[in-house]
Protein backbone atom coordinates (compact mmCIF):
# COMPACT_ATOMS: atom_id res chain seq x y z
CA UNK A 1 0.00 0.00 0.00
CA UNK A 2 1.07 3.35 -0.43
CA UNK A 3 2.73 5.40 2.29
CA UNK A 4 -0.17 8.27 1.95
CA UNK A 5 -2.88 6.55 3.82
CA UNK A 6 -0.32 5.86 6.56
CA UNK A 7 -1.12 9.72 6.73
CA UNK A 8 -5.10 8.86 7.30
CA UNK A 9 -5.18 8.79 11.10
CA UNK A 10 -7.95 10.36 13.51
CA UNK A 11 -5.68 10.61 16.31
CA UNK A 12 -2.33 10.68 16.87
CA UNK A 13 -0.35 10.28 20.19
CA UNK A 14 2.95 10.60 20.78
CA UNK A 15 5.00 10.53 24.31
CA UNK A 16 2.07 11.10 26.87
CA UNK A 17 3.07 10.84 29.87
CA UNK A 18 1.38 11.55 32.97
CA UNK A 19 3.32 12.08 36.42
CA UNK A 20 1.70 12.57 39.91
CA UNK A 21 3.95 14.56 42.52
CA UNK A 22 7.24 15.47 42.43
CA UNK A 23 9.36 13.76 40.10
CA UNK A 24 13.43 13.87 39.91
CA UNK A 25 15.55 13.68 36.55
CA UNK A 26 15.44 9.61 36.72
CA UNK A 27 11.58 8.90 37.93
CA UNK A 28 11.13 7.44 34.43
CA UNK A 29 14.16 5.16 34.28
CA UNK A 30 13.53 3.67 37.38
CA UNK A 31 9.61 2.58 36.78
CA UNK A 32 7.78 0.60 34.46
CA UNK A 33 7.82 -3.49 33.86
CA UNK A 34 11.17 -3.73 34.53
CA UNK A 35 11.16 -2.28 37.87
CA UNK A 36 7.82 -3.96 38.44
CA UNK A 37 6.12 -0.52 39.90
CA UNK A 38 5.32 2.80 39.10
CA UNK A 39 6.30 4.45 42.10
CA UNK A 40 9.75 6.51 42.04
CA UNK A 41 12.17 4.90 44.56
CA UNK A 42 14.12 8.65 45.38
CA UNK A 43 11.00 11.35 45.42
CA UNK A 44 8.04 8.53 45.61
CA UNK A 45 6.45 10.36 42.36
CA UNK A 46 3.88 8.29 40.64
CA UNK A 47 4.45 7.62 37.02
CA UNK A 48 1.15 6.91 36.11
CA UNK A 49 1.83 6.52 32.31
CA UNK A 50 5.13 7.51 30.18
CA UNK A 51 5.93 7.38 26.86
CA UNK A 52 2.20 6.54 25.36
CA UNK A 53 2.86 6.66 21.69
CA UNK A 54 0.14 5.25 18.89
CA UNK A 55 -2.35 6.26 16.34
CA UNK A 56 -5.67 5.32 15.98
CA UNK A 57 -7.79 5.44 12.46
CA UNK A 58 -10.71 6.82 11.56
CA UNK A 59 -13.93 3.65 11.97
CA UNK A 60 -10.86 2.04 14.23
CA UNK A 61 -11.95 0.61 17.71
CA UNK A 62 -8.84 0.39 19.67
CA UNK A 63 -8.67 -1.45 23.14
CA UNK A 64 -6.40 -0.78 26.09
CA UNK A 65 -6.13 -3.76 28.24
CA UNK A 66 -4.17 -4.13 31.58
CA UNK A 67 -4.30 -4.86 35.53
CA UNK A 68 -5.50 -2.25 37.66
CA UNK A 69 -3.24 0.67 38.42
CA UNK A 70 -1.33 0.09 34.78
CA UNK A 71 -2.48 3.56 33.54
CA UNK A 72 -6.09 2.87 31.50
CA UNK A 73 -8.31 5.52 32.62
CA UNK A 74 -5.17 7.63 33.46
CA UNK A 75 -4.49 7.60 28.99
CA UNK A 76 -7.94 8.32 28.42
CA UNK A 77 -8.27 11.04 31.09
CA UNK A 78 -5.44 12.48 29.07
CA UNK A 79 -6.95 12.73 25.77
CA UNK A 80 -10.38 13.84 26.66
CA UNK A 81 -8.79 16.85 28.59
CA UNK A 82 -9.91 15.15 32.14
CA UNK A 83 -6.68 15.43 33.70
CA UNK A 84 -3.57 17.59 32.42
CA UNK A 85 -0.94 15.81 30.89
CA UNK A 86 3.13 16.27 32.58
CA UNK A 87 4.33 15.30 28.47
CA UNK A 88 3.69 14.64 25.09
CA UNK A 89 1.76 15.17 21.91
CA UNK A 90 -1.51 14.46 20.74
CA UNK A 91 -2.65 15.42 17.11
CA UNK A 92 -6.51 15.75 16.40
CA UNK A 93 -7.51 15.36 12.51
CA UNK A 94 -10.41 17.42 12.90
CA UNK A 95 -8.67 20.50 14.29
CA UNK A 96 -6.17 22.63 12.27
CA UNK A 97 -5.84 19.07 10.43
CA UNK A 98 -3.94 18.06 13.06
CA UNK A 99 -1.36 20.07 12.96
CA UNK A 100 -1.64 20.92 16.14
CA UNK A 101 -0.90 19.48 19.99
CA UNK A 102 -4.10 19.69 21.47
CA UNK A 103 -2.76 19.48 24.86
CA UNK A 104 -1.32 23.12 24.71
CA UNK A 105 -4.54 24.49 23.44
CA UNK A 106 -6.37 27.27 25.17
CA UNK A 107 -8.93 25.97 27.97
CA UNK A 108 -11.58 27.30 26.14
CA UNK A 109 -10.73 25.64 22.84
CA UNK A 110 -10.37 22.62 25.00
CA UNK A 111 -13.83 22.61 26.28
CA UNK A 112 -14.61 23.08 22.74
CA UNK A 113 -13.37 19.92 21.31
CA UNK A 114 -14.48 18.25 24.07
CA UNK A 115 -17.98 19.05 24.02
CA UNK A 116 -18.27 19.21 19.96
CA UNK A 117 -15.58 16.19 18.37
CA UNK A 118 -15.49 13.89 21.35
CA UNK A 119 -17.67 11.57 24.27
CA UNK A 120 -16.83 9.98 27.27
CA UNK A 121 -18.42 6.61 29.22
CA UNK A 122 -17.21 6.43 32.37
CA UNK A 123 -17.46 3.81 34.28
CA UNK A 124 -19.71 5.29 37.32
CA UNK A 125 -22.93 6.74 35.54
CA UNK A 126 -22.57 9.51 38.25
CA UNK A 127 -19.01 10.80 36.40
CA UNK A 128 -21.21 11.17 33.29
CA UNK A 129 -24.48 12.03 33.96
CA UNK A 130 -25.98 15.07 36.09
CA UNK A 131 -28.44 13.26 38.84
CA UNK A 132 -30.20 16.64 39.29
CA UNK A 133 -31.66 16.62 35.90
CA UNK A 134 -33.57 14.49 33.54
CA UNK A 135 -32.33 11.43 31.62
CA UNK A 136 -33.88 13.76 28.57
CA UNK A 137 -32.11 16.61 29.82
CA UNK A 138 -28.39 14.71 30.28
CA UNK A 139 -28.91 14.56 26.76
CA UNK A 140 -30.28 17.77 26.13
CA UNK A 141 -27.12 19.01 28.02
CA UNK A 142 -24.80 17.58 25.77
CA UNK A 143 -26.26 19.04 22.33
CA UNK A 144 -26.59 22.38 23.90
CA UNK A 145 -22.86 22.45 24.79
CA UNK A 146 -22.27 21.49 20.99
CA UNK A 147 -24.47 24.31 19.65
CA UNK A 148 -28.09 23.26 19.20
CA UNK A 149 -30.74 24.99 20.43
CA UNK A 150 -33.84 23.59 19.04
CA UNK A 151 -36.17 22.53 21.65
CA UNK A 152 -37.81 20.02 19.05
CA UNK A 153 -35.05 18.90 17.70
CA UNK A 154 -33.50 18.09 20.76
CA UNK A 155 -36.29 16.16 22.12
CA UNK A 156 -36.60 14.50 19.26
CA UNK A 157 -32.81 13.50 18.88
CA UNK A 158 -33.17 12.66 22.83
CA UNK A 159 -36.11 10.70 22.25
CA UNK A 160 -34.19 8.61 19.02
CA UNK A 161 -31.21 7.92 21.11
CA UNK A 162 -33.66 7.06 24.35
CA UNK A 163 -35.33 4.23 21.44
CA UNK A 164 -32.08 3.24 20.24
CA UNK A 165 -30.41 2.43 23.33
CA UNK A 166 -34.00 0.78 24.60
CA UNK A 167 -34.77 3.04 27.27
CA UNK A 168 -38.22 3.41 27.59
CA UNK A 169 -39.15 7.22 25.89
CA UNK A 170 -42.10 7.28 28.66
CA UNK A 171 -39.24 7.75 31.34
CA UNK A 172 -37.25 10.70 29.72
CA UNK A 173 -38.43 13.06 32.02
CA UNK A 174 -37.83 11.24 35.21
CA UNK A 175 -33.82 11.65 36.97
CA UNK A 176 -31.24 8.75 35.99
CA UNK A 177 -31.61 8.16 39.83
CA UNK A 178 -34.69 6.39 39.71
CA UNK A 179 -32.76 3.90 36.65
CA UNK A 180 -30.91 0.33 37.10
CA UNK A 181 -27.40 0.98 36.57
CA UNK A 182 -27.78 -1.07 32.71
CA UNK A 183 -30.78 1.91 31.95
CA UNK A 184 -28.23 4.65 33.61
CA UNK A 185 -24.98 3.52 31.57
CA UNK A 186 -27.06 3.37 28.23
CA UNK A 187 -28.38 6.97 28.88
CA UNK A 188 -24.69 7.79 29.12
CA UNK A 189 -23.93 5.94 26.30
CA UNK A 190 -26.67 8.11 24.27
CA UNK A 191 -25.22 11.39 26.44
CA UNK A 192 -22.03 10.55 24.54
CA UNK A 193 -23.14 10.11 21.25
CA UNK A 194 -26.06 12.45 21.12
CA UNK A 195 -23.80 15.14 18.69
CA UNK A 196 -22.08 12.20 16.69
CA UNK A 197 -18.64 12.94 18.02
CA UNK A 198 -15.59 11.58 15.43
CA UNK A 199 -14.43 9.93 18.62
CA UNK A 200 -15.61 8.39 21.65
CA UNK A 201 -13.58 7.08 24.69
CA UNK A 202 -15.33 4.14 26.89
CA UNK A 203 -13.49 3.62 30.32
CA UNK A 204 -14.82 -0.09 31.85
CA UNK A 205 -18.47 1.09 30.92
CA UNK A 206 -19.44 -2.76 31.75
CA UNK A 207 -18.03 -3.42 35.28
CA UNK A 208 -20.27 -4.35 37.62
CA UNK A 209 -23.26 -5.33 35.32
CA UNK A 210 -24.48 -8.67 35.29
CA UNK A 211 -23.58 -10.60 32.00
CA UNK A 212 -27.05 -9.88 30.13
CA UNK A 213 -27.42 -6.37 31.00
CA UNK A 214 -23.47 -6.58 29.68
CA UNK A 215 -24.11 -7.93 26.36
CA UNK A 216 -27.38 -5.81 25.77
CA UNK A 217 -24.59 -2.42 26.32
CA UNK A 218 -21.86 -4.19 24.55
CA UNK A 219 -24.37 -4.73 21.55
CA UNK A 220 -25.08 -1.06 21.79
CA UNK A 221 -21.71 0.19 21.64
CA UNK A 222 -21.05 -2.67 18.73
CA UNK A 223 -24.23 -1.25 16.70
CA UNK A 224 -23.42 2.30 17.10
CA UNK A 225 -20.36 1.80 15.95
CA UNK A 226 -21.47 -0.07 12.82
CA UNK A 227 -23.77 2.58 12.27
CA UNK A 228 -21.92 5.84 12.46
CA UNK A 229 -18.17 4.55 12.09
CA UNK A 230 -17.40 6.36 14.90
CA UNK A 231 -13.91 5.85 16.49
CA UNK A 232 -13.33 4.27 19.80
CA UNK A 233 -11.04 3.56 22.70
CA UNK A 234 -12.46 1.24 25.02
CA UNK A 235 -10.81 0.61 28.43
CA UNK A 236 -11.23 -3.18 29.94
CA UNK A 237 -9.93 -5.12 32.20
CA UNK A 238 -12.17 -7.61 30.90
CA UNK A 239 -10.51 -9.16 27.46
CA UNK A 240 -13.95 -10.56 26.67
CA UNK A 241 -14.99 -7.15 26.34
CA UNK A 242 -11.83 -6.41 24.48
CA UNK A 243 -12.66 -9.49 21.92
CA UNK A 244 -15.66 -8.40 21.00
CA UNK A 245 -15.21 -4.72 20.72
CA UNK A 246 -11.99 -3.84 19.59
CA UNK A 247 -9.80 -4.61 16.41
CA UNK A 248 -6.83 -3.10 17.63
CA UNK A 249 -4.92 -3.29 21.46
CA UNK A 250 -2.83 -2.08 23.46
CA UNK A 251 -1.22 -3.95 26.85
CA UNK A 252 -0.65 -1.51 29.24
CA UNK A 253 1.64 -2.42 32.36
CA UNK A 254 2.97 -0.34 35.35
CA UNK A 255 2.16 2.84 32.90
CA UNK A 256 4.36 1.26 29.64
CA UNK A 257 3.06 0.12 26.40
CA UNK A 258 4.65 -3.63 26.88
CA UNK A 259 2.68 -4.43 23.43
CA UNK A 260 0.14 -4.05 20.56
CA UNK A 261 -0.92 -5.77 17.80
CA UNK A 262 -4.09 -6.86 16.07
CA UNK A 263 -6.86 -8.21 19.05
CA UNK A 264 -6.90 -11.43 17.76
CA UNK A 265 -3.44 -11.70 17.52
CA UNK A 266 -2.88 -10.28 20.85
CA UNK A 267 -5.53 -13.06 22.50
CA UNK A 268 -3.96 -15.79 20.45
CA UNK A 269 -0.85 -15.07 20.19
CA UNK A 270 0.99 -13.18 22.75
CA UNK A 271 4.09 -11.75 22.55
CA UNK A 272 4.89 -10.17 25.99
CA UNK A 273 5.54 -12.73 29.10
CA UNK A 274 2.16 -10.31 30.55
CA UNK A 275 0.10 -10.43 28.08
CA UNK A 276 0.81 -14.28 28.02
CA UNK A 277 0.06 -14.57 31.93
CA UNK A 278 -3.00 -11.92 31.30
CA UNK A 279 -4.74 -14.02 28.54
CA UNK A 280 -4.11 -17.37 29.74
CA UNK A 281 -6.03 -15.83 33.23
CA UNK A 282 -9.24 -15.46 31.03
CA UNK A 283 -11.91 -17.46 32.52
CA UNK B 1 -3.10 -16.74 -13.94
CA UNK B 2 -2.03 -14.08 -11.86
CA UNK B 3 -0.09 -14.38 -8.69
CA UNK B 4 -2.78 -13.46 -5.57
CA UNK B 5 -0.65 -14.59 -2.51
CA UNK B 6 3.43 -15.23 -2.42
CA UNK B 7 4.94 -16.82 1.12
CA UNK B 8 8.47 -16.62 1.25
CA UNK B 9 10.92 -18.50 3.96
CA UNK B 10 8.06 -18.48 6.49
CA UNK B 11 9.00 -19.50 10.11
CA UNK B 12 6.54 -18.92 13.05
CA UNK B 13 8.03 -19.78 16.46
CA UNK B 14 5.78 -20.01 19.51
CA UNK B 15 8.13 -18.69 23.02
CA UNK B 16 6.20 -19.58 25.93
CA UNK B 17 7.34 -17.64 29.34
CA UNK B 18 6.44 -20.28 31.91
CA UNK B 19 9.15 -20.97 33.95
CA UNK B 20 12.12 -22.43 32.26
CA UNK B 21 11.24 -20.55 28.92
CA UNK B 22 10.09 -22.62 26.00
CA UNK B 23 10.07 -22.11 22.21
CA UNK B 24 8.11 -24.25 19.95
CA UNK B 25 9.38 -24.16 16.40
CA UNK B 26 5.81 -24.42 14.72
CA UNK B 27 6.45 -23.64 10.73
CA UNK B 28 10.13 -24.26 9.29
CA UNK B 29 10.98 -22.41 6.07
CA UNK B 30 7.83 -22.07 4.24
CA UNK B 31 7.34 -21.10 0.62
CA UNK B 32 4.63 -21.33 -1.73
CA UNK B 33 3.00 -19.33 -3.98
CA UNK B 34 -0.78 -19.18 -4.68
CA UNK B 35 -2.56 -18.22 -7.94
CA UNK B 36 -5.66 -16.25 -8.40
CA UNK B 37 -8.74 -18.22 -8.32
CA UNK B 38 -7.29 -21.20 -7.40
CA UNK B 39 -8.69 -23.49 -4.50
CA UNK B 40 -5.38 -24.58 -2.97
CA UNK B 41 -5.43 -27.45 -0.68
CA UNK B 42 -3.57 -27.86 2.87
CA UNK B 43 -3.27 -31.17 4.47
CA UNK B 44 -1.05 -32.82 7.07
CA UNK B 45 -1.11 -34.62 10.56
CA UNK B 46 -2.85 -32.93 13.49
CA UNK B 47 -0.35 -30.66 14.73
CA UNK B 48 1.77 -30.68 11.25
CA UNK B 49 0.94 -26.87 11.53
CA UNK B 50 -1.92 -26.14 8.98
CA UNK B 51 -3.82 -24.02 11.27
CA UNK B 52 -0.79 -22.23 11.91
CA UNK B 53 0.24 -21.41 8.60
CA UNK B 54 -3.42 -20.23 7.92
CA UNK B 55 -2.89 -17.97 10.49
CA UNK B 56 0.16 -16.51 9.90
CA UNK B 57 -1.61 -15.59 6.21
CA UNK B 58 -4.65 -13.97 8.76
CA UNK B 59 -2.07 -12.47 11.04
CA UNK B 60 -3.49 -13.74 14.02
CA UNK B 61 -0.45 -14.77 14.21
CA UNK B 62 3.20 -12.63 14.30
CA UNK B 63 5.03 -14.79 11.87
CA UNK B 64 8.68 -14.72 13.61
CA UNK B 65 10.34 -14.50 10.66
CA UNK B 66 9.74 -14.55 6.53
CA UNK B 67 7.16 -12.90 3.63
CA UNK B 68 3.74 -13.39 3.03
CA UNK B 69 3.03 -10.98 0.05
CA UNK B 70 -0.24 -10.49 -0.97
CA UNK B 71 -1.38 -8.90 -4.16
CA UNK B 72 -4.25 -6.31 -3.95
CA UNK B 73 -7.16 -5.35 -5.58
CA UNK B 74 -6.06 -1.67 -5.65
CA UNK B 75 -2.68 -3.18 -7.89
CA UNK B 76 -0.68 -2.91 -4.53
CA UNK B 77 1.19 -5.23 -2.62
CA UNK B 78 0.79 -5.53 1.06
CA UNK B 79 3.59 -7.97 3.10
CA UNK B 80 0.96 -9.08 5.82
CA UNK B 81 3.77 -10.65 7.65
CA UNK B 82 5.13 -6.75 8.65
CA UNK B 83 2.15 -4.39 7.66
CA UNK B 84 1.15 -2.03 10.31
CA UNK B 85 -1.88 -3.34 12.05
CA UNK B 86 -3.93 -0.55 10.04
CA UNK B 87 -3.21 -2.02 6.83
CA UNK B 88 -3.74 -5.54 7.89
CA UNK B 89 -7.69 -4.58 9.35
CA UNK B 90 -8.01 -3.05 5.92
CA UNK B 91 -7.22 -6.03 3.87
CA UNK B 92 -9.78 -8.00 6.14
CA UNK B 93 -12.60 -5.41 6.18
CA UNK B 94 -12.12 -5.60 1.46
CA UNK B 95 -10.29 -9.14 0.29
CA UNK B 96 -9.63 -11.48 2.80
CA UNK B 97 -12.15 -13.48 5.01
CA UNK B 98 -10.72 -16.43 7.66
CA UNK B 99 -13.41 -18.95 8.50
CA UNK B 100 -12.21 -20.66 11.72
CA UNK B 101 -13.72 -24.29 12.50
CA UNK B 102 -15.39 -22.25 15.46
CA UNK B 103 -17.88 -20.09 15.40
CA UNK B 104 -17.04 -16.69 18.01
CA UNK B 105 -20.76 -15.72 18.48
CA UNK B 106 -21.39 -12.32 19.64
CA UNK B 107 -23.61 -12.69 22.77
CA UNK B 108 -27.33 -11.76 22.09
CA UNK B 109 -27.10 -11.45 18.21
CA UNK B 110 -29.79 -13.88 15.81
CA UNK B 111 -27.95 -15.86 13.27
CA UNK B 112 -29.71 -13.97 10.69
CA UNK B 113 -27.90 -10.91 11.56
CA UNK B 114 -24.44 -12.26 12.01
CA UNK B 115 -24.30 -13.20 8.48
CA UNK B 116 -26.48 -10.18 6.91
CA UNK B 117 -24.09 -8.17 9.06
CA UNK B 118 -20.84 -8.46 6.73
CA UNK B 119 -23.20 -7.42 3.67
CA UNK B 120 -24.94 -4.49 5.44
CA UNK B 121 -21.98 -2.79 6.74
CA UNK B 122 -20.79 -3.14 2.84
CA UNK B 123 -24.03 -0.82 1.75
CA UNK B 124 -26.82 -3.45 1.16
CA UNK B 125 -30.42 -2.82 2.76
CA UNK B 126 -31.48 -4.45 5.45
CA UNK B 127 -33.91 -6.36 3.46
CA UNK B 128 -31.49 -7.55 0.37
CA UNK B 129 -28.90 -8.22 3.15
CA UNK B 130 -31.21 -10.69 4.89
CA UNK B 131 -32.46 -12.10 1.74
CA UNK B 132 -28.93 -13.54 0.53
CA UNK B 133 -28.64 -14.99 4.52
CA UNK B 134 -32.32 -16.18 4.35
CA UNK B 135 -31.02 -17.90 1.02
CA UNK B 136 -27.47 -19.21 1.75
CA UNK B 137 -28.78 -21.04 5.20
CA UNK B 138 -31.44 -22.79 2.75
CA UNK B 139 -29.35 -24.16 1.02
CA UNK B 140 -27.17 -25.20 3.79
CA UNK B 141 -30.41 -26.97 5.24
CA UNK B 142 -30.22 -24.80 8.40
CA UNK B 143 -33.73 -25.58 9.81
CA UNK B 144 -35.73 -22.11 9.96
CA UNK B 145 -36.56 -22.18 13.28
CA UNK B 146 -33.16 -21.21 14.23
CA UNK B 147 -32.87 -18.16 11.71
CA UNK B 148 -33.64 -15.83 14.87
CA UNK B 149 -32.09 -17.37 17.49
CA UNK B 150 -28.56 -16.81 19.07
CA UNK B 151 -25.94 -19.18 17.46
CA UNK B 152 -24.12 -19.79 20.48
CA UNK B 153 -26.79 -22.14 21.32
CA UNK B 154 -26.76 -23.87 18.14
CA UNK B 155 -24.95 -27.31 17.69
CA UNK B 156 -21.05 -27.70 16.20
CA UNK B 157 -22.61 -28.46 12.58
CA UNK B 158 -25.33 -25.66 12.86
CA UNK B 159 -22.62 -23.03 14.06
CA UNK B 160 -20.24 -24.33 11.39
CA UNK B 161 -23.27 -23.25 8.82
CA UNK B 162 -23.53 -19.83 9.94
CA UNK B 163 -19.96 -19.67 9.79
CA UNK B 164 -19.52 -20.49 6.55
CA UNK B 165 -22.54 -18.53 4.88
CA UNK B 166 -20.85 -15.69 6.69
CA UNK B 167 -17.98 -16.25 4.53
CA UNK B 168 -19.94 -17.02 1.74
CA UNK B 169 -21.61 -13.92 1.39
CA UNK B 170 -18.51 -11.87 2.17
CA UNK B 171 -16.94 -12.48 -0.84
CA UNK B 172 -13.59 -11.97 -0.31
CA UNK B 173 -10.43 -12.42 -2.86
CA UNK B 174 -9.08 -15.00 -0.49
CA UNK B 175 -10.80 -16.95 1.52
CA UNK B 176 -8.93 -19.06 4.08
CA UNK B 177 -11.38 -21.77 5.26
CA UNK B 178 -10.31 -24.29 8.04
CA UNK B 179 -12.16 -27.60 7.64
CA UNK B 180 -15.69 -26.78 6.73
CA UNK B 181 -16.71 -29.54 6.38
CA UNK B 182 -16.03 -31.38 9.42
CA UNK B 183 -18.86 -31.57 11.47
CA UNK B 184 -21.54 -32.48 8.60
CA UNK B 185 -23.25 -35.16 7.08
CA UNK B 186 -22.57 -36.09 3.37
CA UNK B 187 -25.80 -34.20 1.63
CA UNK B 188 -24.43 -31.07 3.82
CA UNK B 189 -21.01 -31.46 2.81
CA UNK B 190 -21.57 -31.57 -0.70
CA UNK B 191 -23.76 -28.37 -0.72
CA UNK B 192 -20.91 -26.00 1.31
CA UNK B 193 -18.78 -27.60 -1.45
CA UNK B 194 -21.09 -26.67 -4.03
CA UNK B 195 -21.17 -23.22 -2.53
CA UNK B 196 -17.34 -22.82 -2.32
CA UNK B 197 -17.33 -23.84 -6.16
CA UNK B 198 -19.41 -21.13 -6.77
CA UNK B 199 -17.61 -18.76 -4.91
CA UNK B 200 -14.39 -19.77 -6.73
CA UNK B 201 -16.17 -19.54 -10.42
CA UNK B 202 -17.00 -15.96 -9.18
CA UNK B 203 -13.20 -15.61 -8.51
CA UNK B 204 -12.30 -15.96 -4.93
CA UNK B 205 -9.35 -17.83 -4.10
CA UNK B 206 -9.30 -19.95 -1.64
CA UNK B 207 -7.01 -22.24 0.78
CA UNK B 208 -8.53 -25.01 2.42
CA UNK B 209 -7.61 -27.39 5.57
CA UNK B 210 -9.18 -30.50 5.67
CA UNK B 211 -8.22 -34.01 6.91
CA UNK B 212 -11.61 -35.14 4.26
CA UNK B 213 -10.70 -36.92 0.62
CA UNK B 214 -13.79 -36.43 -1.02
CA UNK B 215 -14.08 -32.29 0.46
CA UNK B 216 -10.27 -32.28 -1.05
CA UNK B 217 -10.67 -34.43 -4.37
CA UNK B 218 -14.00 -32.33 -5.06
CA UNK B 219 -12.21 -28.55 -4.44
CA UNK B 220 -8.61 -28.92 -5.16
CA UNK B 221 -6.91 -27.57 -7.91
CA UNK B 222 -3.48 -28.31 -5.85
CA UNK B 223 -2.36 -29.27 -2.65
CA UNK B 224 0.39 -28.66 -0.71
CA UNK B 225 1.27 -31.27 2.29
CA UNK B 226 2.96 -30.04 5.23
CA UNK B 227 5.11 -32.16 8.01
CA UNK B 228 6.41 -30.95 11.03
CA UNK B 229 6.32 -27.50 10.37
CA UNK B 230 7.67 -28.18 6.75
CA UNK B 231 6.50 -28.10 3.10
CA UNK B 232 6.71 -31.60 1.19
CA UNK B 233 6.33 -31.24 -2.33
CA UNK B 234 3.34 -29.62 -4.02
CA UNK B 235 0.97 -32.83 -4.86
CA UNK B 236 -1.69 -32.95 -7.75
CA UNK B 237 -5.02 -33.16 -6.16
CA UNK B 238 -5.24 -36.35 -7.87
CA UNK B 239 -2.38 -38.08 -5.74
CA UNK B 240 -3.87 -36.98 -2.86
CA UNK B 241 -6.41 -39.92 -2.10
CA UNK B 242 -4.01 -41.90 -0.23
CA UNK B 243 -2.91 -39.25 1.88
Amino acid sequence: MNHQEDQNWLLRVRGLTKIFGQPCDSSIAQTGPEHATNICPETGAVVAIADIGFDLYPGEVLGIVGESGSGKSTLVQLLHFDQEASGGRVLFQEVDQGRTNILALSNQRKRFIKNHLMGMVYQNPRDGLNFNFTAGGNIAEKLLMAGTFHVGKIRGRAGYLLTQTEVPVLRMDETPASFSGGMQQRVQISKAVANNPPLVFFDEVTSGLDVSVQAKVLDLIRKLQQESGISMIVVSHDLGVIRMLTDRTIVLKHGRMVEHGLTDQILQDPQHAYTQLLVSSLL
Amino acid sequence: MATLLKVANLHKEFTLFIPGAKKIRALENVSFDMEEGEILGLTGKSGAGKSTLMKCIYRTYLPTSGSIRMHLANGGVSNIAHAPEHEVLSIRRTEMHYCSQFLHAIPRVPALEVVSEGLRVRGYSREDASGQAQKCFERLALPEELWNAYPSTFSGGEQQRVNISRAVLSRPRLLLVDEPTASLDLKTKDAVIDILLELKASGTSILLITHDAHTLNRLCDRCLHLENGALRNAVPVRNTEKV
